[in-house]
């Protein structure tokens, strides 16, 4: 099995704006009503602006930018974390100018759920009018697609609705509210399994009802789902833990999801519907792992939630066919829908696997490989001690910390424990998987600096995780630390010390160790694709390296086009064994195979101009090529594998000279039954002279036309006369479509030919060639700007067009040639061709036709001394400008594991995962409410304790201003 | 410090198909337990266990690997000095013997040189009351199969079940039988050869294959 992924190559850094769009979470193509306007496409803009919100005087006004990204609004502060939102336009009812202080312009915006936002535009005033009448026209444009109906809608589904209707309707009845609603068929909330199958962990500890309580208020002051305003305490908020039932309201909200549900509505169902009953390797893969998903779970015991995350998990499989599924992707989804409706789990799988994690769970895992390497650059940069005693005794971060990475600690820690720090990554995007795995290091830095191999690592990991509930300090004075757990101490370690760790770093460390990634995989890839062939042939395995490499560039130049990947059912043969999905590559991919390992399948220019002397190679196009792929293709799919490739090469380039011209024979006699026809012995010549077209002199010219004249002449003379007609009667007519000429005679033909003979002798074998493939670099995105710069001038266009500038010049100075090399290149100068005489007895030639005399007339004098050959040019003489051959990276060696005695390990081995607290679930209502006060409830204490400095960065006046703002008159 | 007998360290990988039993069998060995709803195993398990072989004790390190596909590329992190091996197949799934044979392949060419290989065909308890002519078995592959493989590329075989713990035991007391002791003891050794500092440490090259570029055929 081989597949052959180049989709590692084409990767392209994002754009600025794409940059932005990822930033503020916004769908990727905002879907616009038809295709047709879409050059009409809604102008995006950004402004510097100042947020204050109106109802709220305890939040500061927040300098930074304000985005239009129809048809979304966005707002970050100048720091990009403190305050941020992302609104779509339909959920903005209202925009008024306000008559402020002369000189300050400012708009005050009415958002859906009642709150009032003011932005004051502190751009030039040209540049402020534009943003307005930008803004203006994409929020008609939303008004005529009508979207503000949706918003109803979606609303309604959102919990957070709930909770502060309820507040509202008065304190007493929320209680009671909040019981009745489970079982209130009106409510059309989404949830999780966790509603009916009760949530992990004890709501009492996790102390629901307060989070519930700042929860609302905070939602009710600040917009929830489609216009929540992030400000500083709703980060806080999120450190310290959601509350149960918002959660997967929150999680949507906070990664994006949100937007992705509520612009593509009934998508997830369509999606089903579209592909019930589809069986795929990916719908195979997932049905074994449906029961092996969180099976402690008392909701994936049941059909509930077995069905739900089937749906799930192949849904998302349907819609991208290329990721398809991977595990963990079961684990997670399982987590997610415990929160989660389907529909929303769906999008936010979505989000994890495309956007917050992209690659992670592709089929090359390159995602997770890169991430891996990011974080061992990370450890290295900021726990270099740990590093370096790790590199000591060679011990790999990755074999404990890949998990943590790829499901998200779900599969590391207690949950309740692992939810907290999926809320974070939600709220605060990817750079959170490294802060918190940097943290657990140093908090455990001395005990690693003790262990001596991958065992003892994991080992003290897995001690770690399940202690993570205790106290951090148990021996304190102080009952307040005392009562810090060691997951408090985690999370705080992770925010405060390892705040350096911004979303820029990631990005640039991703960018950094890119190309090395995409080295070892490819160069993975490769060694499987040649360990896995059936046959090697008569190839060395470096031989079959070199094939491989020659495929690898086709594939990269002409994509094969991607199939889905067939049911494994129908792969499954007869004998049951089974095959696996390959890349084969079909016609137009072969013919860039075929000019990388065959001289005559590619046109190489050698252009000299005075200034350099190049080799442009072109893929040639002729019916020997599609013959030959048709030939090679001997499974008849119409498309061929490696195997194929290999198999068909060894059937030409071992060749002696008989075996060639059999080989040759049979790749033109078309329905395989030993006879060529008449159409095919022309055929035959053609390609002859397709393969000599490039030869200097007519001497293979003359051998060609001299094959055709015997071919004729010999293969009329043996044809099986009519019993009846005397010997010097016409030739019997035969088609040109009849069987006319066997192997025998052929081969006596060609050795009638000295040149031929010579040619099917080693020649032609000698066409074929496997050379290491000068490969196109990988992109390395690594460059700064000079480093840009000089990529761009070295990329392929502007080579060509540097070589046309130079071509031109060496016309006009009279110094350019173009030669064409020759595929086998024997003769280098015109000398006249020669011949054997006519291997005809004489008594066949008595017996031959007029026309055969006639032929032989036209014979060439054979007293002709025969032509020294002259051996070919090797071709890297000529390859001056190409780059130099991408020698295989050899694979650096693994050192032996230093394996030392371990006195602390002992003989009994912990499960691998701890196992998690579904029985403490209790009811959420459980917990009194009465009177409990915030402060002593200690969620304020954790939620100060997250409390950073943020200086919104305005000075007293401007703050001043700010606050005028929102008593500000609108203009008449 | 001294260590009163100090049991041979011994790493042991196990590799094979998804949901065969790997991680099953370690947990049949290493506990005694068998659970029905097993969880995918996310990159490796690392576990340990004691094994009493005669005189000798064996302690095992052992590696439970990733089955699905596309975690293949990350095995050679998880098998690279290993002196141990076990290449699971469910002998219920034709498809997860042609993978055993590709790991075994790959087994040969990657990993160290002395490494013991066994063959596991697993899940026998779902077949163990055929008889000769039920016709509606569910094994897919059979002892000949297996023990062909097996002779043919010099390894152990046994057929196993984690649920009914048949046969468990004696792999791992098969593997320790054939592992000399030198070489056990010799993995704390080898430490002293140096570990590899260059480059990126996750590699998925691994051992003592080379791919440098050869000449070209004529
Ligand atoms: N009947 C039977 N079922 C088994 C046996 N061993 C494992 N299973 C079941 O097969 C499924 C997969 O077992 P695992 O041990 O998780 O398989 P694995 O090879 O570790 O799978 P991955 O971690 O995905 O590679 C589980 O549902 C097990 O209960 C066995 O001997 N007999
Ligand atoms: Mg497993």
């Amino acid at each position: 099995m081989a597949t052959i992924s180049t989709y590692l190559r084409n990767f392209k850094e994002p754009s600025k704006d794409q940059l932005t769009q990822l930033f503020f979470a916004i769908p990727e193509t905002p879907p616009t009503i038809g295709k047709a306007d879409k050059d009409e496409e809604p102008e995006r803009m950004e402004i510097s602006a100042v947020l204050t919100l109106s109802q709220d005087a305890s939040e500061d006004p927040y300098p930074g930018k304000l985005y239009l990204l129809p048809p979304y609004l966005s707002f970050a502060s100048l720091d990009r974390k403190s305050v941020r939102f992302t609104i779509p336009l339909c959920t903005i009812r209202r925009v008024e100018r306000l008559n402020a202080r002369a000189g300050i312009y400012a708009l005050s915006l009415s958002l859906w759920h009642g709150m009032k936002i003011v932005v004051q535009l502190t751009s030039l005033r040209p540049t402020a009018d534009l943003f307005c009448a930008l803004l203006r026209d994409a929020l008609k444009a939303e008004l005529q697609r009508g979207q503000m109906k949706a918003v109803k809608g979606f609303v309604k589904t959102c919990y957070s609705e709930m909770l502060v209707s309820n507040t509202e309707e008065g304190k007493d009845a929320a209680a009671h509210k909040a019981e009745a609603d489970v079982a209130d068929p009106d409510s059309i909330y989404l949830g999780g399994l966790g509603l009916k199958f009760k949530y992990p962990g004890d709501p009492k500890k996790l102390r629901e009802a307060s989070k519930t309580k700042l929860w609302t208020t905070y939602l009710k002051t600040h917009g929830r789902n489609l216009t929540l305003l992030r400000y500083p305490q709703c980060t806080r908020l999120v450190q310290v833990g959601l509350p149960n039932r918002l959660r997967g309201e929150m999680w949507e909200t906070l990664s994006g999801s949100a937007y992705l549900r509520f612009s593509n509505p009934g998508l997830f169902e369509r999606i089903l519907k579209e592909n019930e009953g589809r069986t795929s390797t990916s719908t195979e893969e997932i049905e074994k792992d449906l029961h092996r998903s969180l099976p402690e779970y008392s909701a994936y015991q049941s059909e509930d939630g077995i069905g739900a995350l089937r749906r799930v998990l192949q849904a998302y499989s349907f819609r991208n066919p290329e990721t398809g599924y991977c595990q963990a992707m079961n684990i997670l989804a399982a987590a997610i829908l415990i929160y989660t409706s389907e529909e929303q789990a769906f999008w936010l799988l979505e989000v994890v696997c495309d956007r917050l994690l992209p690659g992670y769970y592709s089929p090359s895992m390159h995602g997770t490989l890169l991430d891996q390497r990011v974080f061992e650059s990370l450890v290295h940069r900021c726990l270099p001690v740990i590093h370096d005693h790790f590199t000591q005794v060679d011990v790999q971060l990755s074999v404990a910390s890949l998990p943590w990475f790829l499901s998200l600690f779900i599969n590391s820690m207690p949950m309740v424990f692992a939810f907290r720090i999926i809320d974070c990554f939600f709220c605060m995007g990817p750079k959170v998987l490294f802060q918190v795995a940097l943290a657990i290091l140093k908090i455990n830095g001395e005990k690693l600096l003790q262990i001596q191999d991958d065992g003892g690592f994991i080992h003290l990991m897995r001690e770690y995780f399940s202690s993570l509930g205790e106290s951090a300090h148990p021996k304190s004075q102080d009952p307040r630390a005392r009562a810090i757990t060691r997951f408090q101490e985690l999370l705080l370690v992770s925010f405060r010390e390892f705040s350096v760790i911004t979303d820029d770093t990631i990005l640039n460390e991703r960018r950094k160790f890119r190309s090395e990634i995409v080295t070892s995989i490819e160069s993975f890839s490769k060694r499987s694709a040649i360990r896995n062939l059936k046959t090697l042939e008569r190839f060395t395995k470096d031989q079959a390296g070199l094939i491989y490499d020659a495929l690898f560039k086709a594939v990269c130049i002409e994509p094969p086009p991607v199939a889905p990947l067939p049911p494994v059912a129908l792969l499954t043969t007869k004998d049951g064994t089974e095959e696996r999905p390959e890349t084969r590559i079909e016609l137009k991919t072969f013919k860039v195979f075929l000019s990388e390992v065959c001289a005559w399948a590619r046109a190489e220019k050698i252009v000299s101009n005075g200034f350099q002397q190049r080799v442009d190679r072109e893929v040639a196009e002729h019916e020997l090529i599609d013959r030959l792929f048709f030939f090679w293709d001997t499974s008849f799919r119409g498309a061929l594998s490696f195997q194929d490739l290999v198999s068909g090469l060894n059937g030409v380039m071992f060749n002696d000279l008989m075996e060639n011209i059999e080989w040759f024979f049979n790749l033109h006699d078309k329905n395989k039954d030993g006879y060529l026809t008449k159409d095919e012995v022309l055929t035959l010549s053609e390609s002859l002279l397709f393969i000599f077209r490039y030869e200097i002199g007519d001497a293979y010219l003359g051998a060609v036309s001299r094959f055709m004249s015997n071919a004729f002449e010999y293969g009329d003379a043996l044809l099986p006369r009519p019993e009846s007609s005397d010997g010097d009667g016409d030739i019997p007519h035969i088609e040109s479509n009849q069987p006319y000429m066997n192997l025998a005679t052929f081969r006596m033909v060609v050795l009638a030919d000295e040149i031929l003979e010579s040619f099917f002798e080693t020649d032609f074998s000698g066409t074929f060639r496997l050379e290491p493939v000068p490969m196109m670099e990988i992109p390395n995105s690594n460059q700064g700007l000079l480093g840009g710069l000089w990529h761009n001038l070295v990329s392929d266009d502007n080579r060509k067009i540097f070589q046309k500038v130079t071509d031109e010049i060496g016309k006009t100075i009279g110094k350019h040639q173009v030669l064409y090399r020759p595929a086998i290149g024997k003769f280098t100068t015109l000398e006249e061709p020669k011949a054997r005489e006519s291997l005809l007895t004489p008594t066949m030639r008595r017996s031959a036709s007029k026309a055969s005399l006639d032929a032989s007339e036209s014979t060439p004098d054979v007293s002709t001394p025969p032509t020294v050959p002259t051996l070919s040019t090797s071709s890297s003489h000529l390859t001056v400008d190409q780059p130099g051959p991408a020698s295989a990276i050899s694979p650096s060696e693994f050192s032996p594991m230093p394996s030392m005695f371990q006195a602390a390990a002992n003989a009994a081995a912990l499960m691998e995962r701890t196992p998690f607290a579904i029985d403490d679930a209790k009811d959420d209502d459980e917990e009194s409410d009465d009177g409990s006060e915030l402060a002593d409830d200690g969620v304020m204490d954790e939620v100060d304790a997250f409390l950073e400095a943020h200086d919104s960065g305005l000075t007293e006046a401007e703050r001043e201003l700010a606050k005028d703002l929102i008593n500000a008159e609108p203009v008449k | 410090m001294s260590f009163p007998n100090p049991a041979a360290s011994v790493k042991l990988v196990l590799l094979g198909e998804a949901a065969v039993g790997k991680s099953s069998l370690v947990l049949r060995f290493v506990l005694n337990d068998f659970q029905e709803n097993k969880e995918p195993t996310i990159g490796a398990a690392f576990l340990t266990q004691k094994c009493t072989i005669g005189e000798r004790t064996i302690k095992y390190e052992i590696w439970d690997t990733a089955g699905q596909e596309r975690f293949a590329s990350l095995a050679p992190m998880y098998y690279r000095n290993a002196q141990a091996a076990l290449v699971v197949y469910d002998i219920t799934k034709p498809a997860s013997f042609i993978k055993a044979r590709h790991w075994v392949k790959e087994l040969h060419e990657q990993a160290s040189k002395d490494i013991t290989i066994a063959l596991v065909g697993n899940k026998y308890d779902l077949v163990e009351n055929d008889n000769d002519d039920n016709e509606e078995s569910l094994r897919k592959v059979s002892i000949e199969e297996g023990q062909g493989l097996a002779d043919e590329e010099g390894l152990l075989f046994f057929e196993t079940s984690a649920k009914t713990a048949h046969n468990v035991n004696d792999v791992f007391i098969g593997i320790g039988s054939k592992i000399p002791d030198t070489s056990a003891s010799s993995s704390s050794n080898n430490a002293s050869n140096g570990p590899n500092h260059e480059g990126g440490r996750i590699d998925l090259s691994s051992g003592n294959s080379s791919s440098q570029p050869s000449d070209s055929v004529h």
